[in-house]
Parts: structure tokens; C-alpha cells; sequence
């Protein structure tokens, strides 16, 4: 093909391409076209040609800049984040509360932290969601960056009579929980931390995602992949904020407890036991299948069974000796 | 996954449109809500950002009138497809009932397909569901550009890259004129109904 028919069709194409919004693909071609030209030592008219493509590169330059700069997470106006309720809320049939709590934890899971706080304030206000609303208020405030905010928050608790000291611990344990899984090395302020029971009921709603930027060409092979047919077999899995179960063998064999879920990221869901009960942790074994496990969700109790995928001793950070507990949800 | 109201007699599935940027996910919905007025009950709701992109998801409200007695009502969604709104994919996701995965024909756009396909494998398979098991249509999307001389993949190539293992119901498509829209959306209809009627042993 003849060097500017070349050029004209990389031209046309970067053209479409721009227009389509496919703005990298768009780049690609404006720069194979430059290429073409300067390679070219007999082409006529080479700089006004370059000078055409500069000007069509700066336009899309401008494209490419409004879309990097574009919030990732803007506010929305107020009747988009009323759907966001409304289609994102999974607890219809339950109490009023609970609906709205839910209705929260959807906002800040879209990133409307500024209104999903508003909502949790209001929460807090009621007893039975006081734990709750507390924790995904720390929790907005750590997904908006604000560690401060979230440390100034916590203090302001401590401080006021609004929670009772159990509740606080559950607080600072959560709050703890959060900063060693961010990697933020900062001691809470003391609180008076009572003697637990083997009950670690929690009662939080977990987000259950982190808002992480992801590269997802790995692992793709150009000449097409291959899916893995062995999946797991399940239903949709509900956020579970706490599981009961009787332990079948060690230490504590026989004993039913009920245990709080700290994070959950898909079905695998993370205990943290503190280290003074090792012997709790000594009951479980990587590849452990626990039969009969109760787990408790916002919206449902349904039983399930679980394969314990890591048993770890905490290493750094403020939960340091602490161990942490990870059973994958395998059937429910 | 599809509420069944017996109490209303009512029927709630959920499909959502998925596939890689700008690849047309939104212009099938906005065809369709121009072209089946009859069925839809709402507006559609659109959550984009600069350049036209999705942010969060689109969303159109159907019903399909009466099947045996019940009231079938459709809820269709979009996921943003930038790769980095992974999180918000996921979300979007949950209780999905049926998939139409929109693929781009274009060859420029042939490792970004295959990107994305792995990612609604990946988010099915946290929900605990199966990209082999749910009820899943393809689409490959700008089939009208080759019209035009500009280079697309054939269907063949298409097939192999992303439906060889698959091998479920694809339709060539043209989302911009409407070609392709209306059958992709009839067949997971029919597959999502399928399936909750052998999941609600009807």
C-alpha cells in the first residue's frame, strides 16, 4: 500500500477511535502515523502533515485529560442516590432500621461517604444500631482517607457516654482491625478493656469490598483463556457478621461458641482471636472442614459448612500476637 | 436471584449487561428503552462521568406482562466498564439473574474483550455463581463497522477467543442501528426464565 493510503487508513481509524472514546487506541494510531511519515525521507509535504496530526493529538489530548481528572467517585445528585437505596438495599423484609442501615452501608459502598454519613449520625442515635453505625462510620472516614477524622471520631466516643465500655472494646477492636489491614501503625487511646467470654459477637455489617484500583490483564492469554470447571458450587453469599459453631476436636472440643467475622471478601471470611485464647486456635488446622456452621447475616441465619484456608499469628501492628482465622464458606 | 413475590404473584428477575469499555452496553439499553416503550415502566437511569463513561450503572425498569399468572417484571443494568471500577462491577452484580456479555468487535479491542469476560468469571465465582452455570447470551457489538472498511474480528475469530468453552447462545450486533439488540435480549429472557423455573421446580 502506497505510504499515504497507509497513513489516511491509520488517520481514519485513530478518528473512529477518538470518536468511540477509545482514546489510547486512538493515541496508538496517531503515533504509528507519525511514524510512517518520519520514516519516510521522499514523502512530500511531511511537516504539514505532522502539523495536522499535532493538532488532532491535542485534541485528544484534551479528552484524555478530562478523563483522567474525572472524579472516580463523585457525589450524585441526591434522587440517584435514592435509587442507589432503593435497588442496592437486600433487607426489604425487615425492620424499618434495618432498611435503612442498609440503605447507608449501599451509599458508602457506592463512595456517597458525605450522605452515607449523615445516615449512619442519624443511626447511631438508635440503640440497637449504635455498634454498627459507629463501625461504618470509621469505616467511611478510612475510605475517604480521613485517619484522622476517624482517630478525632473514636476519641469523641471514648470521651462521651454514649457507648457503654463492651461496646467500646468491640469498637476498638474493630478500629484496630482496620488499621493493621491498612497497614497504619498508630496506637488507639486506651480504653478499659474488660475480661471477654469465649462470645465475640459482633454485630457490624461488613463492607465487604476494598475500593482497589485493579490490573486486571494478568493472567490472560491473548490466544483466548481458559476457565477453571472445578468452581465452587454455591448460592449468592450473604455479609456474615458472625458465625456459631461447636468445635469437633483439640482443646475446646464439644463447646459451642459464637464468633465475631471481622472482614469478609467474597466466602472467605477472617476471625480475629485474641491471643489469650490460643487455645481456641489450637482447634483448628489448615484444610479443616467444620461441619454445621451457623452464620449470621444482616437479612438471614442460614447454616453452611467451612474449610479453614490460614490459621496466622499476627506479626506486627496493634492486633500483634493476636491470631487470624480464615474459613472459606463452602456450602450454604 | 429473581425474587418470586407469591403473595403478588409477581416475578423480579435481574440481567445485567457486561463486557469491556465503550463497548456498547449502554447503547443497547437505550435502544431498547426507545424501541420497546410497550414493556418498559420507567425511566432509564443513567450514572456516567465525563466522555459519556458509565460510573456506577445504568438502569431500565421492564415488565413482560403475565407468564402462567404471574406478573414478570425485568430489571436491566449496566456495569462500568473501566478497568477500574472493578469494585463497582462487583456490586452492581450481585443478585444477577442473567448476563448478556457485550463484546467489541473491533480488533483493537480483542485483549480487552477477553479481559473482561475473565472478570465477570471472577466476580460470578466471589458470589459463589458460575459463569458455566448462569444464564449467559453473548453479544459481539459493532458488527456495522465493517461497513465502513475498518478492521474487525470475524465471528469465528470471536467464537474462539471468547465462547469456545462456553458455547452459549451469541448474536452478531449492531447496538447503535438496533441490529442484534432485541434477539440478545429475547434469549436471556428465555434463558433467565428457564432457569428460575427449574430452580423454582415450576
Amino acid at each position: 500500500m502506497n505510504i499515504l493510503k497507509k497513513v489516511k487508513s491509520l488517520l481514519q481509524e485513530a478518528e473512529l477511535y477518538h470518536k468511540q472514546g477509545l482514546l489510547d487506541e486512538a493515541k496508538g494510531k496517531y503515533n504509528k502515523a507519525k511514524e510512517l511519515i518520519q520514516d519516510d525521507e521522499l514523502l512530500k509535504d511531511k511537516q504539514s502533515l505532522m502539523d495536522g496530526i499535532a493538532k488532532k493529538m491535542d485534541l485528544l489530548e484534551i479528552d484524555i485529560e478530562k478523563v483522567e481528572q474525572a472524579e472516580k467517585r463523585p457525589e450524585v445528585a441526591a434522587d440517584v442516590q435514592d435509587l442507589i437505596k432503593r435497588l442496592y438495599t437486600f433487607a426489604a423484609d425487615q425492620d424499618e432500621d434495618t432498611i435503612a442501615l442498609d440503605g447507608a452501608i449501599a451509599l458508602a459502598k457506592f463512595g456517597q461517604y458525605d450522605s452515607a454519613l449523615a445516615e449512619f449520625n442519624e443511626l447511631i442515635k438508635k440503640e440497637s444500631l449504635r455498634v454498627v453505625a459507629a463501625k461504618n462510620i470509621l469505616r467511611c472516614h478510612m475510605a475517604m482517607s480521613s485517619v484522622d477524622e476517624a482517630f478525632t471520631q473514636y476519641e469523641q466516643w471514648l470521651s462521651e457516654d454514649m457507648f457503654v465500655p463492651d461496646q467500646i472494646d468491640k469498637l476498638r477492636m474493630f478500629f484496630e482491625g482496620i488499621l493493621e489491614k491498612e497497614g497504619i501503625d498508630r496506637t488507639l487511646p486506651a480504653a478499659k478493656i474488660q475480661e471477654e467470654d469465649d462470645a465475640h459477637l459482633l454485630d457490624i455489617f461488613e463492607m465487604d469490598e476494598q475500593q482497589t484500583q485493579e490490573t486486571a490483564a494478568e493472567g490472560v492469554d491473548i490466544d483466548g483463556f481458559e476457565f477453571e470447571e472445578d468452581e465452587v458450587e454455591s448460592d449468592e453469599i450473604l455479609d456474615i457478621n458472625s458465625i456459631r459453631l461447636t468445635v469437633e476436636s483439640g482443646p475446646r472440643e464439644g463447646q459451642t461458641l459464637e464468633l465475631i467475622v471481622n472482614f469478609q471478601s467474597g466466602n472467605v471470611i477472617s476471625l480475629l482471636i485474641p491471643n489469650r485464647d490460643k487455645d481456641l486456635v489450637d482447634c483448628f488446622s489448615v484444610g479443616d472442614m467444620i461441619k454445621n456452621i451457623e452464620c449470621y447475616s444482616p437479612i438471614a441465619i442460614f447454616n453452611s459448612s467451612g474449610l479453614v484456608s490460614d490459621v496466622m499469628q499476627i506479626k506486627t501492628g496493634p492486633r500483634r500476637g493476636d491470631y487470624n482465622l480464615d474459613i472459606k464458606v463452602v456450602d450454604n | 436471584m429473581a425474587i418470586f413475590n407469591l403473595k403478588k404473584r409477581e416475578i423480579e428477575c435481574k440481567i445485567v449487561y457486561y463486557g469491556p469499555g465503550r463497548c456498547g452496553k449502554t447503547t443497547n439499553l437505550e435502544y431498547i428503552f426507545k424501541t420497546y416503550k410497550k414493556q418498559i415502566t420507567g425511566e432509564m437511569v443513567s450514572v456516567d462521568t465525563e466522555g459519556d463513561r458509565t460510573l456506577f450503572f445504568d438502569f431500565l425498569p421492564m415488565g413482560l406482562g403475565k407468564i402462567k399468572g404471574c406478573d414478570v417484571r425485568v430489571q436491566l443494568y449496566t456495569v462500568p466498564g473501566q478497568v477500574q471500577y472493578t469494585s463497582t462491577r462487583k456490586l452492581v452484580l450481585k443478585g444477577v439473574d442473567g448476563v448478556v456479555f457485550v463484546s467489541d468487535s473491533l480488533e483493537v479491542r480483542r485483549e480487552k474483550n477477553m479481559i473482561s469476560l475473565k472478570d465477570l468469571q471472577q466476580n460470578l465465582k466471589e458470589y459463589g455463581s458460575s459463569i458455566f452455570k448462569i444464564p449467559l447470551v453473548m453479544q459481539h457489538n459493532k458488527r456495522d463497522l465493517i461497513k465502513q472498511g475498518f478492521p474487525i474480528m470475524s465471528i469465528e475469530q470471536m467464537e474462539k477467543d471468547l465462547n469456545r468453552q462456553l458455547k452459549v447462545p451469541s448474536f452478531p450486533a449492531s447496538a447503535l442501528n438496533g441490529e442484534g439488540v432485541g434477539e440478545t435480549l429475547k434469549e436471556c429472557l428465555k434463558l433467565t426464565l428457564k432457569s428460575f423455573k427449574k430452580e423454582m421446580n415450576l
